[in-house]
């Protein structure tokens, strides 16, 4: 059995100590998702903590033939989603966006030369702020850790057709947004 | 090509799930369809913007703020569930203490009888033994007051007793926490 094995098993057994190095070896990895989906610090603060507790609840019920970090980012994707929609936020519903595209000038601006004028990080977060909570999730899973179709399918409770639908129509959402924005600076 | 498929070409290439025949055909069409040369330039400034986005690191004290938080909602639970069970003992050994003194009171103002008229026939049998008992500790009573008082007395002390063990129980388990 893997080290990541043995703490599991022995976190289940109630050993705090085991649920402490896997909270060492996924904090990172779980704020990161948190905070590309919520997009700001003390909120995705809060959420990894939530995350980290409620997978300690109910660590009994966690299927060891599954990847645990499958099931974790599980956990974290849903409370941020979940977050999200308490925010209700206004944000316009992606088939309105697909049906009135930016309207594109002869030359397109260099989207390189954009990004330095604005703060990177900014500038993705406001472009992610636009998605629904879902695309949001499965966007932050497909750039931020290479998750495949299949992956992203189990963490979010989605048919693979249904993550690549919604990958695609997210991506065009977000470069149509991030060409728009170009044109206004 | 269509442009549709063109579409899903260029995702697969944006994902590096393109082989080569196909990834030749996507040129082709690129080459000749302005429109998807456009959807293709937008696609692939996107993706160069959200690849080249780093990772958030965790803020230095996370952990111990998880440790925190755990700690905390299992000294709730403890707490929810350790005043739960001492309500619900309490009040049965005082309900267990009082029950003879009940009956007897039932039994002298002829609450029992009168009840046995309209019952079912179940009730009707469980109240005339209830009866029975009542009758029992009244003619008990008559010889053993002071003993009975004494049993009485000792349940809620039993209880009082219990009641101070668990709680220190429980403020040992706090200080495990």
């Amino acid at each position: 059995m893997t080290d990541e094995g043995q703490w599991i098993a022995a976190a289940r057994d109630g050993d705090k100590a085991a649920f402490g190095h896997l909270v060492e070896v996924y904090q990172g990895p779980i704020y990161n998702l948190a905070y590309r989906m919520l997009g700001n610090g003390p909120e995705a603060e809060d959420a990894a903590q939530e995350a980290f507790v409620r997978a300690y609840k109910y660590l009994k019920s966690y299927d060891p033939e599954r990847p645990f970090s499958t099931w974790l980012f599980s956990i974290a994707s849903h409370y941020c989603i979940d977050q999200l929609r308490r925010r209700r936020i206004d944000w316009l519903p992606l088939e309105e966006e697909i049906a009135e595209p930016v309207r594109l000038a002869s030359v397109s601006p260099n989207p390189e030369a954009v990004v330095t004028k604005r703060d990177r990080e900014a500038w993705i977060q406001a472009l992610m702020g636009a998605l629904s909570p879902t695309d949001r999730a499965a966007i932050t899973l497909h750039y931020w850790y290479d998750c495949s179709y299949t992956e992203i399918a189990d963490v979010l409770d989605l048919t693979v057709s249904a993550v690549k639908s919604r990958l695609y129509r997210a991506r065009r959402a977000l470069a149509e947004q991030m060409e728009g924005e170009a044109y206004a600076m | 090509m269509r442009c549709k498929k063109a579409t899903e070409l260029m995702m697969a290439r944006l994902d590096d799930q393109l082989d080569y025949q196909s990834a030749l055909l996507l040129d082709e069409h690129l080459e000749a369809c302005s429109g998807c040369r456009a959807e293709w330039r937008r696609m692939y400034a996107l993706d160069s913007l959200f690849r080249s986005a780093p990772t958030i690191s965790a803020p230095l004290n996370l952990r111990v703020q998880i440790t925190r938080r755990i700690n905390r909602r299992e000294r709730a639970r403890r707490i929810v569930v350790g005043s739960l069970t001492l309500a619900l003992g309490t009040t049965t050994l005082a309900l267990l203490s009082l029950i003879p003194i009940a009956l007897g009171f039932a039994a002298n103002l002829g609450v029992a009888p009168a009840l046995l008229i309209g019952g079912v026939e179940t009730a009707s049998q469980l109240l005339t033994l209830l009866d029975a008992v009542a009758r029992l500790i009244i003619v008990l009573l008559d010889h053993f007051a002071v003993p009975f008082i004494v049993v009485s007395m000792g349940s809620l002390a039993l209880a009082v007793l219990l009641n101070g063990l668990w709680i220190t129980a429980m403020r040992r388990l706090h200080i495990a926490g």
